[in-house]
C-alpha cells in the first residue's frame, strides 16, 4: 500500500516535471519576450557596416557632447542670411536706438513666445554683443549652440532632445546619429504651430465604407 | 534539362545558360519566430523546380497547374520558333518561362536571388523602356529594426501616409495604405471603434490625439504561421517580408494579423510611369501584380540601405522613430529604456517591434 502511494507519488512528480518542460517549450524559442532578446543579442553588439554619413550628404555639421550623449546638430551661423549681426550693428545698440535718422530693423519680427512679461529680445539677445546670444544668468551663448538657451527653460524637451525621443534625426538611423537642432523646426520668435489641413483625404475608403 | 544544377526548366533558345549553385540563401533562424525555423530545415533540399513538380497534388492542382505552365510554354514556343517575332520577343519569353519556374525567394541562393532580380530590371525594361534599380540586399548582422511612436507629437497631418504611397509605389487606383492614422477622442482612450481614420478638417482637432498604425514587424507574427505556402516569413533584421511571386493570395495572413496590417490586391495595382520609385527592392517596393498580399516593410530598400523609412523621413513633428535595437547607442533604444512604453495587444504575444510613448 505504502509502496503504491510512493509509486504514484513520483508519477505524479514526473508528470509535473513533464507539464513543466513541455509548457517552456512553447516559446519555441530561447528568450521570453523581446525585450530579452535585445538585451541579450545587442550584449556582443560590434557596430554595423552602415554609416549614415553619405545619407547626411553635403550639410554641414557640428559635433556636440551633452552629458552622456554625442552627436551631430547641423551648423547654424552660415547659415543665418545676414550674420553676423555686427556687420550691421556697429555700434551698441542703446546708442543707435537713439538716433533719429535710424532705420527699422528686424520690423517684420514679431514676438510670440510665452509673454511680454516673461520674455523680451534682450530675454536671449545682448545689445552689447550682438554676435552671440546670451544666458539668463547673462553668459554667452554661441548661435551654433542656441539649444543651451532653449534648455533654460524647456528642460524636460532637453532631456528626450538629447536621447532622441524629441526633435527629428537627419536622414539615417545608423551612427553617427545627426539630429535636427531646436531652431530647425521651431522659430524661436514664434515657437507654436499653426494648425493645417491633413496632406490627404482617400475617397476609396469613404466608398467602400458607405 | 541539360544541366543537373539548374533549378528551372530552360528553353535554351539564344540566350547562354545561366550556372546555378546549390547552396541554400536562408540563413541562421533565430527570434520569435518559431514556424519557419524547423520547416525550413526539411525544405532546404527542395527548391526551385522541386518546389513546384516534386510535390503531392490532387488531380485538379496538377491540371491547374499543367495548364499554366502549359500556356506559357506555348506562348513561349511560338515566340520562339516564329519567324516573325524579334530578339525581343523571344527574351521576353525566356523571362517569363525562367520567372514561372523559380523557386520561394528565402530559398533562393544569393546568385538565384540576383539573377531574378536582374530578369525582373529586363522584363521592366523591355515592357516599359524604362530602367529601375532593384535590390536583393540581404540582412545586415547586428541590426534589428524597431520603431516608435510619439502619440503626443502626432498632429494628424497625414504627411507619412503620402511619402509611403509615393515610395512605395502603392496602387493609385483603390488609393491603398500601409499607414491608418486614427483621430481618437481625449479620454476614451485607445478606442478604435469611435477612432476616425479617415478626417479631413484641420488638424489638430481640438479635444482629440492622433496615433498612427501600420505593419508592427512582429518578432512572433502570426501572419507568418498561418500562410500555406510561406510566402511571407520573418527576415533576421526583424523584417516581415513577403515574396509576391510566391503569395497565393488566400489572405489568410490578413486576417491572422491583429492589428490590420496587411492590404490586398483586389485589383492590378496602377501607378502612373513619371511617379514610380524606380530604387526598388524584391521583397519591398517593386510593383505588385494582382491578387497578392503586400504591406509597409519598414521602406527596406531604404532601411537595409541606411536610411529612414520614409513615413519617419517625412514626419514633420518627430513623432516617428527609427533604428537598430541592437545598438545600445540609438535613440530607440534610450526611448525604450527612458520613456514609458507600450504595445497595442500586448497580451497576444506577438511581441510587436513597434512601440508607443508619450512625452
Amino acid at each position: 500500500m505504502i509502496n503504491n502511494y510512493k509509486i504514484l507519488q513520483i508519477l505524479g512528480c514526473l508528470l509535473l516535471l513533464a507539464v513543466v518542460i513541455s509548457s517552456c517549450k512553447k516559446h519555441e524559442n530561447e528568450y521570453h519576450t523581446i525585450m530579452d532578446k535585445i538585451e541579450a543579442e545587442s550584449k556582443n553588439y560590434h557596430g554595423t557596416s552602415i554609416s549614415s554619413e553619405i545619407h547626411i550628404g553635403d550639410l554641414k555639421t557640428i559635433e556636440i557632447t551633452e552629458g552622456d550623449q554625442t552627436f551631430l546638430i547641423p551648423e547654424r551661423k552660415s547659415q543665418i542670411k545676414s550674420y553676423a549681426c555686427t556687420e550691421c550693428h556697429t555700434k551698441p545698440l542703446d546708442q543707435m536706438q537713439n538716433t533719429t535718422a535710424g532705420k527699422r530693423a528686424h520690423w517684420d519680427i514679431k514676438l510670440n513666445h510665452a509673454n511680454e512679461k516673461v520674455m523680451n529680445c534682450i530675454s536671449c539677445h545682448d545689445g552689447n554683443n550682438m554676435d552671440n546670444l546670451k544666458s539668463l544668468t547673462g553668459s554667452t551663448i554661441d548661435f551654433n549652440n542656441s539649444y543651451n538657451l532653449c534648455s533654460q527653460c524647456h528642460s524636460k524637451q532637453f532631456e528626450d532632445w538629447k536621447g532622441g525621443a524629441h526633435g527629428k534625426v537627419i536622414a539615417s538611423w545608423a551612427p553617427p546619429r545627426a539630429s535636427l537642432a531646436c531652431v530647425n523646426c521651431h522659430n524661436p520668435h514664434k515657437p507654436h504651430f499653426e494648425t493645417r489641413w491633413p496632406a490627404r483625404f482617400n475617397t476609396q475608403k469613404v466608398k467602400e465604407r458607405e | 534539362m541539360s544541366n543537373n544544377s539548374n533549378k528551372w526548366f530552360s528553353l535554351n533558345f539564344s540566350t547562354e545558360k545561366k550556372e546555378a549553385t546549390g547552396s541554400c540563401g536562408c540563413g541562421k533562424e533565430s527570434g520569435g519566430c518559431g514556424s519557419h525555423t524547423k520547416n525550413i530545415e526539411v525544405e532546404k533540399q527542395k527548391d526551385g523546380f522541386d518546389q513546384v513538380f516534386d510535390v503531392k497534388m490532387s488531380r485538379r492542382t496538377a491540371f491547374k497547374q499543367l495548364t499554366a505552365s502549359l500556356m506559357i510554354g506555348a506562348g513561349a514556343v511560338s515566340s520562339s520558333c516564329s519567324v516573325i517575332a524579334g530578339d525581343e520577343t523571344k527574351e521576353k519569353a525566356q523571362i517569363d518561362w525562367e520567372e514561372q519556374f523559380k523557386g520561394n525567394y528565402k530559398l533562393m541562393s544569393k546568385e538565384e536571388q540576383k539573377e531574378t532580380v536582374s530578369r525582373l530590371v529586363r522584363s521592366y525594361q523591355l515592357r516599359t523602356g524604362k530602367t529601375i534599380s532593384m535590390s536583393s540586399k540581404n540582412s545586415e548582422k547586428d541590426v534589428l529594426f524597431g520603431y516608435a511612436f510619439n502619440i503626443s507629437k502626432c498632429q494628424g497631418y497625414m504627411d507619412c501616409v503620402s511619402a509611403c504611397v509615393k515610395e512605395n509605389n502603392q496602387d493609385r487606383n483603390s488609393q491603398m495604405e500601409y499607414i491608418r492614422i486614427h483621430e481618437m477622442k481625449d479620454g476614451k482612450g485607445f478606442n478604435f471603434n469611435e477612432a476616425d481614420d479617415n478626417y479631413y478638417h484641420e488638424v489638430p482637432a481640438e479635444g482629440h490625439f492622433y496615433m498612427g498604425t501600420q505593419c508592427f514587424h512582429c518578432d512572433n507574427p502570426p501572419c507568418v504561421d498561418v500562410c500555406p505556402v510561406q510566402a511571407t516569413w520573418r527576415e533576421e533584421d526583424g523584417l516581415v517580408v513577403i515574396d509576391y511571386d510566391w503569395c497565393i493570395g488566400c489572405r489568410y495572413c490578413m486576417a491572422a494579423c491583429p492589428y490590420d496590417g496587411r492590404r490586398f490586391n483586389w485589383s492590378k495595382p496602377e501607378v502612373p510611369e513619371e511617379e514610380v520609385n524606380k530604387n526598388q527592392h524584391y521583397l519591398g517596393n517593386r510593383m505588385r501584380k494582382k491578387g497578392v498580399m503586400e504591406k509597409c516593410t519598414f521602406c527596406i530598400q531604404r532601411s537595409r540601405a541606411g536610411k529612414n523609412p520614409a513615413c519617419v523621413e517625412a514626419c514633420p513633428t518627430g513623432a516617428r522613430i527609427f533604428g537598430n535595437l541592437l545598438d545600445p547607442n540609438s535613440t530607440i533604444r534610450w526611448v525604450l529604456e527612458n520613456k514609458k512604453v507600450f504595445r497595442l495587444k500586448e497580451d497576444l504575444g506577438t511581441e510587436p517591434k513597434f512601440w508607443y510613448f508619450m512625452d
